[in-house]
């Protein structure tokens, strides 16, 4: 088999095996990056700045343990940041699987902050039927949620006193692993002019841009890369920073890749003709 | 026929009211409307429950006839009943559920998802050939993007007239306006085609909902 | 499962009446919530929100567009719709199959029974079993929501008894997997490396798993059909799949397939309200050009 042809026809285990040495590699030997703000983010990180003391925000932690490695660097960052700026957080997630990372994310960031549970954030838990549950929110958040988390009555909440829908709200953060975000930007901003941001895996964040540029999504974080550019913007490097070694070594693998098999497939048509 | 058409006629209905109450500002239709999303939530979840038993009754079959796979069947069940009886007898906040979700079912999805960076690597390679002048710039395209969203992105660049022109500047480019023109067009598209379908079912028209699929109109 | 299904509607019916009817607690607690606070004007009852003119206007609109279409077809009118190229595929693959003696696995997607592409699957499966049907080929479909399951057994039921072969039905054969979306990918990644279907078709909406299900199938050597209006997964379909249905086409497959009328009908009105929206794009972009404000009639000032 001609050198081409071999190159054209890379056994995918080799394949494989590259991939996981350019991700482990710098885990192992961590590489720092100089990190630019794109304007995406620089808009998430004013609209979380405009906030003010006392300000209620909607946290929608929609994701589950498939992408908490890439989604969880951000939500980290953004509730300490919602914390340090004293904001009260009303906190839920519209996947099953997402109950256990939200009220772990929680928990960590009020012991770090000295945050108490009923005044200064609630976990209001899971809701099935995505769409019912962003349209009811708008109408009444402790009709939709008569109980939060942990079986206590919504009514009874301090924090829930004086906020009820949307109209209450000061701003929606929707971090969350699929389209949730642009239908969080259907029901809530479409519906009931929720003033709202986002973070996505990278993947979604692309399907994002239509919404930030029309105004509807008034900033995002796109995929880990968007998290250590956060990170960076508030002066916190967390787990965001450091994967960008790990994610810069996989993506010039990937296409130092395509190049040989183009270079090969290039030679074997050459040969042919 | 009343088993076709009453539930025709009450989706028509409904779904006439959700789309007239939209423009309409009087509590009264928020009252019916805030009851309707109550339903849906009761008709959801309890449409989890035909999927349990779907899925216990699927695998006991399989596990009554020792067929093949009646070992993976066995898992199942055993599995689902733990989590079930974990859940019911400790709670869901602490003790054997909680080790379940954190030290079983979130690594194996994690390393599910995983998966994907070796597929992403596999699948370009093997499709990402200069095969034309549409693949060339299609693989282009992939090449800057993909590089242009790290930070070794913001390194590569020169200066052009005072600005800096970095591969993340060409991929920010590359995301901001042909990605956005083509996204939007197809945003546009499917958002057509969801406002016709729903106003088929409204309108009785669309029947698949119902298991009512046509007959091949046209040869496939 | 009839008996189950008709306890579970009983079921949805005993707790959607409970929920109509509040407890006097509940309902003074509601009514409290809903009173203006001291001070504030009670809230105004209109009967037309004049901020929602801009969404009244095109809906009005197309539904005009679609109603006229649909007239039309009934009238007999003959619609021209394209032949979309994929489609050829459909039976190539099924035949594919039959040949090798081997099974079609056909996912309808992982969203909702109320999303316009699980509708659209749930269209273009009756043709797919119905054919497949015909050539006793066995049909395997797995299902993440238990609605689309339950709707997909009533599909393949009725599309095998219109192939006249009612009697190759199997109820296990339409089953639902999980709703975790990877535990989903999971077991669909192992049925296609046991089975070896010689067809697999992905048709509908698809997030993540898409591409850990379309690379192991590709391993596997089986013909690969995809539609879906999930764009995020479009270019793992194109690059693992034969052929692939891009967004829209879906739709008009769906209905293309089906060849009824009034279904076409609805297809012209979508191109028909494209081809409005494209005049006003470029109506938009010269007023641009020219300074000109076109959005007067919004309602929303600017």
């Amino acid at each position: 088999m001609s050198l081409g042809a071999r190159l054209a026809r890379v056994d995918r285990r080799l394949i494989f095996l590259l991939m996981t040495l350019a991700v482990a590699g710098p885990i192992l030997i961590p590489i720092k990056l100089p990190i630019i703000v794109s304007k995406e983010v620089e808009d998430f990180y004013r609209e979380i700045e405009a906030l003010s003391p006392g300000d209620h925000v909607l946290l929608a932690i929609d994701y589950e343990p498939d992408v908490m490695a890439e989604l969880s660097p951000m939500s980290e960052a953004v509730l300490d940041r919602l914390f340090a700026k004293d904001t009260k957080i009303v906190a839920l997630t519209l996947y099953p699987g997402g109950v256990g990372i939200a009220q772990g994310l929680l928990e960590e960031a009020a012991a770090r902050h000295g945050k108490t549970y009923g005044e200064d954030y609630v976990f209001l838990g899971y809701n099935p039927d995505y769409s019912g549950t962003m349209l009811r929110l708008g109408e009444s958040i402790k009709a939709t949620y008569p109980t939060d988390q942990f079986g206590r009555d919504t009514r009874d909440l301090p924090i829930l006193r004086d906020c009820d829908a949307y109209r209450d709200l000061s701003l929606l953060v929707s971090i969350c692993g699929s389209q949730l975000s642009e239908f969080w930007a259907a029901y809530a901003g479409g519906r009931y002019g929720q003033r709202m941001v986002s973070g996505n895996t990278a993947v979604q964040a692309i399907l994002i841009y239509p919404f930030y540029q029309s105004g509807q999504i008034k900033g995002f974080l796109g995929g880990l890369k968007g998290a250590a550019e956060y990170e960076t913007r508030i002066q916190r490097p967390g787990q965001g920073v450091r994967g960008m070694g790990s994610q810069t070594a996989g993506h010039v693998v990937i296409v130092l890749l395509v190049l040989v098999g183009n270079a090969g497939y290039l030679a074997a048509r050459r040969r042919r003709a | 026929m009343l088993q076709r058409s009453l539930p025709i006629f009450f989706a028509g209905l409904v779904g006439i009211f959700m789309a007239v109450q939209y423009f309409v500002l009087h509590p009264g239709m928020a009252r019916i409307y805030n009851l309707v999303l109550d339903w849906k939530q009761v008709v959801f979840a309890c449409t989890l429950m035909l999927g349990v038993f779907s899925l216990i009754r699927f695998h006991w079959r399989k596990i009554a006839r020792r067929t093949a796979d009646a070992f993976y069947s066995l898992v199942v069940v055993i599995s689902c009943s733990i989590t079930v009886l974990a859940a019911a007898v400790f709670g869901t906040e602490t003790g054997p559920y909680t080790w379940l979700y954190d030290r079983v079912q979130a690594p194996m999805q994690a390393t599910m998802f995983s998966l994907l960076a070796y597929f992403v690597a596999s699948a370009s390679y093997r499709a990402f050939r200069a095969r034309s002048v549409h693949a060339t710039l299609l693989l282009l395209a992939g090449a800057v993007v993909m590089l242009g969203r790290v930070p070794t992105g913001d390194l590569i660049g020169f200066e052009l007239h005072g600005q800096r022109v970095s591969l993340a500047s060409i991929a920010a480019w590359i995301l901001d306006t042909p990605n956005l023109a083509a996204k939007r067009g197809i945003l546009i598209g499917v958002g057509l085609g969801m406002i016709s379908t729903s106003l088929r079912i409204i309108l009785g028209i669309e029947r698949a909902y119902l298991g009512l699929s046509r007959g091949t109109g046209a040869d496939i | 499962m009839p008996g189950l299904r008709r306890l579970t509607f009983l079921w949805i019916l005993w707790l959607s009446i409970g929920r109509a009817i509040p407890a006097p607690a509940q309902e003074q607690a509601l009514a409290q919530e809903q009173a203006p606070a001291e001070g504030e004007p009670a809230a105004e009852a209109r009967w037309f929100d004049p901020d929602r003119l801009d969404v009244l206007i095109p809906t009005l609109i197309f539904a005009g567009l679609l109603l006229a279409f649909v007239a039309s077809a009934r009238r007999g009118t003959r619609l021209f719709v394209r032949r979309i190229p994929g489609l050829d595929a459909i039976d190539e693959a099924i035949g594919r199959a039959t040949e090798m003696g081997k099974p079609v696995l056909y996912l309808p997607g992982l969203d909702e029974m109320d999303q316009p592409g699980t509708v659209a699957s749930m269209n273009i499966l009756g043709q797919v079993a119905e054919k497949a049907a015909a050539y006793e080929t066995r049909v395997t479909v797995p299902n993440r929501d238990p609605m689309v399951m339950s709707v997909a057994q009533d599909v393949v039921r009725t599309a095998y008894g219109r192939a006249g072969r009612p009697d190759l039905y199997r109820e296990e054969d339409v089953y639902y997997v999980t709703y975790s979306q990877f535990g989903y990918a999971a077991a669909v990644s192992g049925l296609m490396l046991r089975q070896r279907p010689a067809a697999n078709f992905f048709i509908g909406h698809f997030f993540a798993e898409a591409l850990v299900m379309a690379e192991t199938g590709q391993s596997t050597g089986a013909i690969q059909i995809a539609g879906t209006d999930s764009d995020a997964q479009l270019p793992f379909f194109i690059t693992s799949c034969d052929y692939t249905l891009i967004g829209e086409e879906l739709y008009a497959a769906s209905v293309y397939l089906s060849g009824e009328p009034l279904l076409l009908g609805s297809l012209k009105a979508q191109d028909a309200a494209k081809l409005l929206i494209i005049v006003y794009v470029v109506i938009g972009v010269v007023a641009a050009f020219l300074n000109l404000k076109l959005d007067f009639w919004t309602g929303q000032g600017g």
